[in-house]
């Protein structure tokens, strides 16, 4: 034992029970006669300190630890007034934290447009930020920088997976197989396709139907044989997927199959033939089963309208079309009793992205899943439309509106203006409240401070107003920062 | 007279006692609210119309600052002070010109006149040489007996052991301090005090326990054989038991002349006392450390830039090494340096230590300007030379460091403490910068 371990151990448990070891000899101390116990220990604890602090060594650390340092940026940095703002913003926000992020993002994106960088003294609380803020996350590239992703990366401190690769596709799990599935479907829905075919047999019913269900991605003709191949599989999961997936391609042998099907079920009725007569599927045969028609349940009846939906959403939109005769705004006005199957039909018409029909049934629904299939300025002009029309309630156009890329178009944003402050439209300013601030464009500005400016009780449609107002003019400033 | 100018932005926040007075300062940081403002080269005043009637009336003394505000707020300085000069360093109100409102020339004038009040009563009193060595002698007295009881309980707490003694509640450290106020060793209380929460933040507890003992039964050594000591190692062991050395006895003593480069600054605040470090280096090398203190609901003195040249005087309070000392003239800035000078290496900063240690055994705080370092972000950070020697952080913002350095080797201005490198500032694209 060293003289300061043992001289440790003495002073931990006291004199009283253990003696100060003697003074160290390599160091030639020559303690007075006649010390006691404690003495001797506090002076070799004053003896240690001293030595200690003026023998003090430096580590040696393994030159692998060393991180490599960051390549030199090349675009440079944001300077004067557009640094400020974002120093402003990340340390002393003048503005709610909501706004903040939103502004940051538009700072981050400014910068990336015009070629300007974050400077590096302020990217360690963006890149903190950023890990709560999923908005800031997404927009941190270009502005943030090769500093920025150095340190990006070090803070991850390698604790990234390498991405799996595709060569062995068949030897990764079955999620990780399904996400790497879904990635190729993206980029190159070919080589996926023959990647399960090539596997099909030897995976699990599970992964067949997880996999397969991948295919929803880019979903073309040439899937058609592999998908009437699964129509045949023994799990039902798969048949399923498969059957769901054929619904969406209405020129697939499936989709003649159905419009056979569906024909003899619909007739046109009545001396103006102003009304559809929709009889109910028969009793399926064994080509109906294997096309994903319900069969009989053991016990109970039938589900003859689940059988309808079936048919309905396997057929061709154009059987309705020709044999009615009349275009799909037709269709829609004769089949407006029959609530379940126009249901039905919407979602056969959003699953196949059918303009025509999308368009059709907007004129009577206010839906989401429509306005989405609509091309933007299109889908923007017809929620104008509805908002106008004043028939759709806040709750079905606060999730449409909350779906609108932004910022919007002056009339939608006019409209929305309007209907938030009408009387009732407090809910709907509620509803909106973290997204209408970058939502209004710039020239909604002067309407949302004229608003703000009426005098209001309703305390949540002032925060909306008062926010969308601080919010165009930081962001006016942020602009004026870039040019 | 020193015409300190226009105060930027960031010396106004770094002004403000929190984030909250500042985010309400920011809120009225706009003309409206405002009326009859203005300035001069020393005073910056405006009404401030809040809830009230009456709008408040803030004066603010740009130059040795201190800040007045009729509204009831506790905050010092208050929002209103804090927004007033958000505009006024914006160039948004208060410009020069007008004639000095009435409450603010009244407002300097009685500063003015207590000052002059303070002084003369200082200069006026007659000195009583026998009263005066009459109460060294109490003091004397005093600390003597406080040495004495603090070397019995050092002896003490050896015989029943040091691990007992982390057993105890913090009472009972804070109660040996408060004896040590009494005894007029404020210094040493104020290490006992720190130890009852090192004994158990600390992993390494027992070392730092025993070695810290160990310098305190050297102190107590030391004075009793105070006379023996020369004068630079009594005026040591002065700032070790924290016997203050007055202003006034500085003051005249010496006046060297700048420019005085701001090495680096660090701020603490031990939730009772804050606590200013600025370092300084003088154009013939010498090193230097101002100290500001201030009590919780007052405002430090204004922080110096790291890199910034200023002109003025400084006299250094007795002892050696580096040693503390004062401005004795205003502060003028003449700029920012590129660079720091010339920095050594890890074994050499420990060499120094090492020196220092030998010629002041109580000092435990010594700068070091290190030079190609590069900061590595393993546990809480490493320095590491380009020979290969590494150097522990501590209290250092390493996501800060690493973002500015790049992991490039810079060179880097701190203290070295306890074998570990607090850092205070780095050069950086020529440009001295603070982490």
């Amino acid at each position: 034992m060293t003289w300061l371990a043992e001289l440790r151990t003495a002073a931990l448990v006291g004199t009283a029970r253990h003696p100060a070891p003697p003074p160290p000899a390599e160091l030639h101390v020559r303690p007075p006669e006649g010390l006691s116990g404690e003495e001797s220990l506090l002076d070799q604890a004053a003896l240690a300190d001293a030595a200690t602090r003026a023998s003090r060594a430096s580590t040696t650390l393994d030159p692998a630890d060393l991180v490599e340092p960051a390549p030199p940026d090349e675009v440079p940095q944001a300077s004067g007034e557009a640094a400020r703002l974002l120093d402003l913003l990340l340390t002393q926000p003048p503005v709610g934290l909501e706004l903040r992020s939103l502004l940051v993002a538009d700072w981050l994106q400014l910068a990336g447009a015009s070629g300007r960088r974050v400077p590096h003294r302020l990217l360690p609380s963006l890149l903190s930020l950023a890990d709560t803020k999923p908005g800031v996350a997404k927009q941190l590239d270009p502005a943030l920088g090769t500093r920025g992703r150095w340190l990006q990366a070090l803070k991850a401190g390698g604790t990234e997976h390498p991405p799996p690769t595709t060569a062995d596709w068949a030897e990764l799990k079955s999620a990780d197989a399904t996400t790497e599935l879904e990635r190729l479907r993206r980029s190159d829905p070919a080589t996926a396709r023959e990647q399960l075919t090539a596997h099909w047999d030897t995976l699990g019913a599970r992964e067949r139907a997880a996999h397969l269900a991948a295919f929803a991605t880019n979903l073309g003709a040439d899937d058609e044989e592999l998908l009437e191949r699964a129509l045949d599989d023994k799990a039902k999961s798969v048949r399923d997927v498969a059957a769901g997936l054929l619904d969406r391609l209405p020129a697939s042998a499936r989709a003649g199959r159905m419009a056979d099907r569906l024909r003899p079920l619909l007739r046109v009725k009545g001396v103006l033939r102003k009304q559809f007569e929709i009889d109910l599927p028969p009793q399926p045969d064994a080509a109906a089963l294997r096309d994903g028609i319900p069969p009989d349940p053991r016990t109970g009846e039938p589900d003859r309208l689940g059988r309808l939906d079936a048919v309905v959403r396997g057929a061709p939109l154009d059987v309705w079309t020709t044999t009615a005769g009349r275009s799909p705004a037709a269709n829609v006005a004769l089949l407006k009793g029959e609530k379940r199957v126009l249901e039905t039909i919407l979602t056969t018409a959003e699953h196949r992205a059918d303009l025509e029909w999308v368009r059709a049934l907007l004129e009577v629904r206010t839906d989401l899943r429509l306005l989405k299939i609509l091309p933007p300025g299109e889908r923007e002009e017809t929620l104008t439309r509805h908002i106008r029309a004043g028939t759709a309630n806040p709750f079905a156009l606060a999730p449409p509106l909350r779906d609108m890329p932004r910022p919007w178009g002056p009339a939608l944003a006019d409209a929305v203006l309007e209907q938030i402050s009408a009387k009732d439209g407090g809910q709907l300013a509620a509803m909106l409240a973290d997204i209408l601030p970058a939502a209004l464009p710039p020239e909604a500005a002067g309407q949302a401070r004229r608003l703000l400016e009426q005098s209001d009780d309703d305390a949540a449609r002032r925060r909306v107003l008062r926010d969308a107002v601080q919010y165009q003019s930081f962001r006016q400033s942020l602009t004026e920062a870039f040019q | 007279m020193c015409f300190m100018g226009r105060w930027s932005e960031e010396r106004v926040i770094n002004a403000a006692p929190d984030a909250s007075s500042l985010a309400a300062a920011r809120k009225l940081a706009r003309p409206g609210p405002w009326s009859d403002t203005g300035s001069n080269d020393v005073l910056v005043w405006g009404k401030c119309q809040g809830s009230g009637k009456t709008p408040y009336q803030v004066s603010v003394d740009t130059v040795a600052p201190a800040y007045r505000c009729s509204c009831p707020s506790r905050k010092f300085p208050c929002k209103h002070a804090l927004a007033l000069l958000l505009l006024w360093s914006r160039g948004e109100a208060a410009d020069a010109g007008t004639e000095t409102a009435g409450f603010a020339q009244e407002w300097a004038a009685q500063r003015a006149e207590r000052a002059t009040v303070r002084e003369r009563r200082q200069n006026d009193q007659p000195v009583d040489p026998a009263a005066q060595a009459k109460r060294l002698a109490e003091r004397m007295a005093l600390m003597d007996a406080g040495i004495d009881d603090f070397a019995r309980w050092l002896t003490d707490l050896v015989r029943t052991g040091l691990a007992s003694a982390r057993r105890q509640p913090y009472s009972w450290w804070d109660g040996v301090a408060a004896r040590l106020v009494d005894a007029q060793l404020p210094g040493l209380a104020e290490q006992v005090r720190a130890m009852g929460s090192d004994v158990h933040a600390r992993t390494d507890w027992a070392d730092h326990l025993l070695l810290r003992v160990g310098r305190w039964w050297a102190v107590t050594k030391a004075w009793r054989r105070r006379s023996t000591l020369a004068a630079d190692e009594l005026a040591d062991l002065r700032v070790a038991v924290g016997w203050a050395v007055p202003t006034a006895d500085v003051q005249g003593t010496e006046a060297l002349h700048g420019p005085w480069l701001v090495l680096g600054a660090h701020r603490s605040d031990d939730g009772r006392l804050q606590q200013q470090r600025t370092w300084l280096r003088g154009p013939d090398g010498t090193v230097v450390v101002v100290l500001d203190f201030a009590a919780q609901s007052e405002a430090l003195a204004t922080p110096q830039l790291a890199g910034a040249l200023l002109d003025a005087t400084v006299a250094r309070y007795p002892g050696s090494g580096q040693r503390r000392a004062m401005f004795t003239s205003p502060v003028d800035p003449l700029g920012m340096a590129a660079s720091l000078g010339e920095g050594g290496n890890i074994l050499q900063a420990l060499e120094a230590e090492s020196a220092a240690v030998a010629v002041s055994p109580w000092r435990d705080r010594h700068p070091v300007l290190l030079g190609g370092v590069r900061v590595c972000p393993d546990d809480h950070g490493w320095l590491r030379d380009s020979k290969g020697d590494a150097l522990p952080l501590v209290d250092a913002p390493l996501d800060s460091l690493l973002a500015l350095t790049g992991g490039h080797p810079v060179d880097l201005f701190g203290e070295l403490e306890d074998g570990r490198v607090r850092p205070l500032s780095a050069v950086v694209g020529g440009a001295v910068v603070m982490p």
